[in-house]
């Protein structure tokens, strides 16, 4: 009953927006429209913006501006040294170095492992799917804890210290693999078959037709994995206990939340810590960098490859 | 068949058990006295590999074989742990002591401390925890009761003694009446925060002394506000986290109580000899009613959440004339000021008096060391033992913590008085020059040297002249509040407090800031009292009365 009366109150609406995609004059409402819309988005995007911008004018900032609060969207007191002193720090570039390799290293396992079990899971004749599915939803909800997680991994496993222990637990995330799952479910089954019938293995079927058909949802996972490792610490901060094996962002966390919070629990000097606003400021700038460099790019396939598989059915 | 497979099964039982056993009993000595009297184990010579044979205090520690110990080492931002630190050399070639490090990050070292003590791979040494930190990983067993064992530590034993501080030391004995904590031991108490104050302000308002009360500093305040037409006279830092935490800190003691970061829920009443709920006592409330009074009469910024970069930036940019300090952090307000094109003559004032009297907080015991229980069972147990005890309570030790090697970092004068050599800097004491004694050098290095865990000449050798003065002025007018005796809760108290006890701390801290701002009225105190008793309090002091009682009748 409501929706008989409210779908014609739609069509005009479309039909407003058509012309307007063909050159045809817009009407005054969606004019109107247009303009607040692209202000508001504006501001959503200066907002969002500023912290950065801010952020890159700190970097190349004098220390007094910033401890006067004199820095916005320019830099004062231009000078490069702190960016100097940062990169020269070999640290810094061993700990970057770790992060790359921890990136790539994991996200290669990380969608190994995803794309695989999913594609398993998506098989409709697989015997026993619900229980395998199951598996991997329990560790949704439940976890064994942090020490005998620690346990398993450094001292069962005997992880600590390697890269292993970075990038296996947690190799596999169920959230995205669902996602997978459902892509593949939605996949032509025609296709397969036509491929099964000229004589393809599953394997042959898996490698050759359906994961180059997939390009969406594995640039799209690939992303979600790289960044969660590239932005990871905690993992690190668990299994490693050598300061050349640290990734940036413990190099990076030590340098910034040192400076909150070891205060309150001593109330001693030997805690504080005064580390430069800039030199926390360069430091995060090249960490973020390449991501943010990466992100147009894989962008487009972010949206659809996200939204494929959810809304199809 | 079945028979004897079960009865293998049994042999092979008893066999692991009987060999879990003796690897247990195998250990240094565990036939330690119940009583837990200090220094009642014995270290057998199976476990003296490398040690002494006749070590005692003020001698120079050397293994007398080459040692690895295992060490937690807090990784500082400021110094980045190097491998080819001259403190690591120096410790290998003189001392033959190496060690085996687990580096981690200052940022996170209490977590990863907890989760290595949790999953049972505590190092041998775990540096840089302060005293009462060790009481969480007590039950767990895996920390050495270090007090059976001080008959090793000629050095620490004399420290205790010589400057007189037994009964704190007491204070941290668990239920079974031992220690597990090797505190940091300071000659003369910790005195760093203070006041800091414009000095061009506080003449305009025609003040020249140091005020006398906090009464009087208030009135000051006012003075300085009215003179420089400010908005507020005082914007205070460190109060983003705990409402005015370094302020009512050092404000509290004069009103006989503790409060902001040094507050505990816990105050030992020495007339009553009991316990009260510090939150709720008078003296507290006297404490809260004259911070209230700051911000009511408009002279102190109300702004309690803001962060120390803006209190910093108020106060350098002149919009407030003052904001806590302390003796390192002033040297960063004139260098910020600098760096901003500003010229600001600032000092710290003299912690004034209160109604309470004229008193620092009680304690003297800093940041200190743990050790695991793993390491009894070491081969090298008695050496590691002479090596803490060397190294962070002989006077050698601390010097060479302290200050390094003499010819290389520093130069000693004739007259004892220590010199850092030309290129090297530590803390401003030698600008301009190129290396840092922490940083290149690996000395003046929290992890050996114990939060400054060290003699009244070696703390001041380090001191700027300003400094210096100002500690001694403060040192002189000052008397110590009384030891807060411990309770000592057993395992299942300490359970069943933990969890009133930071809810309980949390609702004080909460009101303490609505109070103070005047976002709560103080004509609710009593209301305020009775909330904190709704969540437990009287049973949070009975419980510490009840084990206080157990232990004084023992």
């Amino acid at each position: 009953m409501v929706t008989e009366t409210s779908a014609p109150d739609i069509t005009p609406d479309i039909a407003a927006v058509r012309p307007s995609v063909s050159g045809v004059k817009d009407t005054r409402g969606y004019a109107t429209f247009r303009i607040v819309n692209a202000v508001v988005l504006t501001l959503v995007a200066a907002i969002t913006l500023y912290p950065f911008v801010n952020l890159v004018a700190k970097s190349f900032s004098s220390e007094g501006y910033i401890a006067a609060g004199q820095v916005n969207l320019v830099p004062r007191g231009f000078n490069v040294t702190t960016f100097n002193a940062v990169v020269s720090d070999p640290m810094f570039w061993s700990n970057y170095k770790n992060t790359v390799v921890y990136t790539v290293v994991g996200t290669i396992i990380s969608m190994a492992l995803t794309t695989t079990y999913a594609y398993a899971l998506s098989r409709r004749n697989l015997k026993g799917r619900g229980f395998f599915t199951g598996v991997a939803l329990f560790t949704m909800f439940f976890g064994g804890g942090l020490i005998p997680n620690y346990i398993l991994v450094a001292n069962v496993l005997h992880m600590r210290n390697t890269i292993w222990a970075i990038v296996l637990p947690g190799a596999i995330s169920v959230f995205n693999l669902l996602v997978v799952k459902s892509f593949f479910e939605n996949f032509p089954s025609e296709l397969e078959e036509a491929a099964a019938l000229d004589g393809m293995t599953t394997y042959g079927v898996f490698l050759k037709i359906v994961l180059p058909l997939s390009k969406a949802v594995l640039a799209t996972m690939t992303l979600f994995y790289a960044v969660s490792m590239w932005n990871s610490w905690f993992g690190a901060f668990l299994y490693l206990d050598k300061k050349d094996l640290f990734p940036v962002t413990v190099y990076l966390r030590n340098l910034i939340a040192a400076t909150t919070g070891a205060q309150e629990i001593t109330g001693s000097q030997d805690n504080a810590v005064q580390i430069g606003a800039n030199v926390q400021s360069v430091t995060m700038l090249l960490t973020v960098l390449p991501i943010v460099c990466l992100y147009p790019f894989v962008q487009k396939y972010f949206v659809s490859g996200v939204m494929l598989g959810s809304v199809k059915g | 068949m079945r028979n004897i497979r079960r009865r293998t099964a049994a042999v092979a039982t008893l066999a692991t058990l009987a060999l879990a056993l003796t690897a247990c009993s195998s250990g240094g000595d565990d036939d330690t006295s119940s009583d837990g009297a200090s220094g009642s184990a014995s270290i057998d010579a199976a476990h003296s590999k490398g040690a002494m044979a006749d070590f005692k205090a003020g001698e120079t520690f050397k293994a007398s074989e080459p040692v690895e110990f295992s060490m937690m080492y807090r990784d500082h931002p400021n110094y980045p742990v190097k491998d080819d630190w001259s403190i690591f050399e120096q410790l290998k070639a003189n001392q033959n002591v190496s060690f085996k490090r687990t580096d981690v990050p200052l940022a996170d070292w209490d977590k990863k401390k907890a989760l290595l003590v949790g999953a049972g791979d505590t190092p041998e040494i775990v540096s840089v925890t302060y005293p009462g930190q060790e009481t969480q990983f007590v039950s767990g067993g895996q920390l050495l009761p270090v007090s059976d064992y001080v008959q090793y530590m000629p050095n620490f034993e004399q420290k205790i003694k010589d400057w007189g501080l037994q009964e704190e030391l007491d204070t941290h004995r668990q239920a079974d009446g031992k220690y597990y904590i090797l505190p940091g031991v300071r000659e003369v108490p910790d005195v760093q925060y203070s006041v800091v104050v414009n000095d061009a302000m506080w003449k305009k308002a025609g003040i020249t002394t140091d005020p006398a009360t906090w009464d009087e500093f208030a009135q000051d305040l006012q003075k300085v506000k009215d003179a420089n037409s400010l908005k507020y006279a005082m914007s205070d830092r460190w109060t983003d986290t705990t409402t005015l935490g370094a302020f009512l800190q050092y404000v509290a003691p004069n009103f006989n109580t503790t409060a902001g970061w040094g507050y505990s829920n816990t105050w030992f009443n020495s007339d009553t000899k009991e316990f009260e709920l510090t939150g709720t006592t008078d003296a507290y409330k006297q404490l809260v009613t004259y911070a209230a009074g700051l911000v009511s009469s408009g002279v102190l910024d109300p702004e309690i959440t803001q962060n120390d970069d803006q209190a910093t930036q108020k106060f350098i940019n002149g919009q407030s004339a003052a904001i806590s300090g302390n003796t390192q952090e002033i040297t960063a307000y004139r260098t910020k000021a600098k760096d901003a094109g500003k010229s600001i003559d600032m000092h710290m004032i003299v912690l004034p008096d209160g109604p309470a009297g004229n008193y620092l907080p009680g304690g003297r015991l800093s940041s200190g060391l743990m050790v695991s229980a793993a390491a009894a069972k070491d081969p090298h147990f008695k050496a590691l033992l002479q090596y803490i005890d060397w190294q962070y309570y002989s006077d050698q030790g601390i010097e060479f913590a302290q200050w390094g090697v003499e010819g290389t970092t520093y130069t000693k004068g004739s007259d004892g008085s220590r010199k850092l050599a030309k290129d090297v800097d530590w803390n401003g004491l030698n600008p301009g020059a190129s290396k840092q004694l922490n940083a290149d050098f690996g000395y003046s290095n929290g992890v050996f040297l114990l939060a400054n865990g060290s003699s009244k000449d070696l703390l001041q050798s380090v001191m700027s002249d300003e400094t210096k003065k100002w500690t001694n002025a403060v040192l002189a007018k000052k008397k110590l509040l009384p030891i807060q005796p411990a309770a000592q809760l057993n395992e299942d108290e300490l359970e069943q407090t933990s969890l009133v006890d930071s809810q309980i701390k949390d609702a004080v801290y909460a009101a303490t800031a609505k109070f103070i701002t005047g976002q709560r009225p103080l004509s609710e105190w009593d209301k305020y009292v009775s909330e904190i008793k709704g969540l437990g309090a009287d049973q949070l002091v009975d419980t510490y009365n009840t084990a206080y009682q157990r232990a004084q009748d023992k």
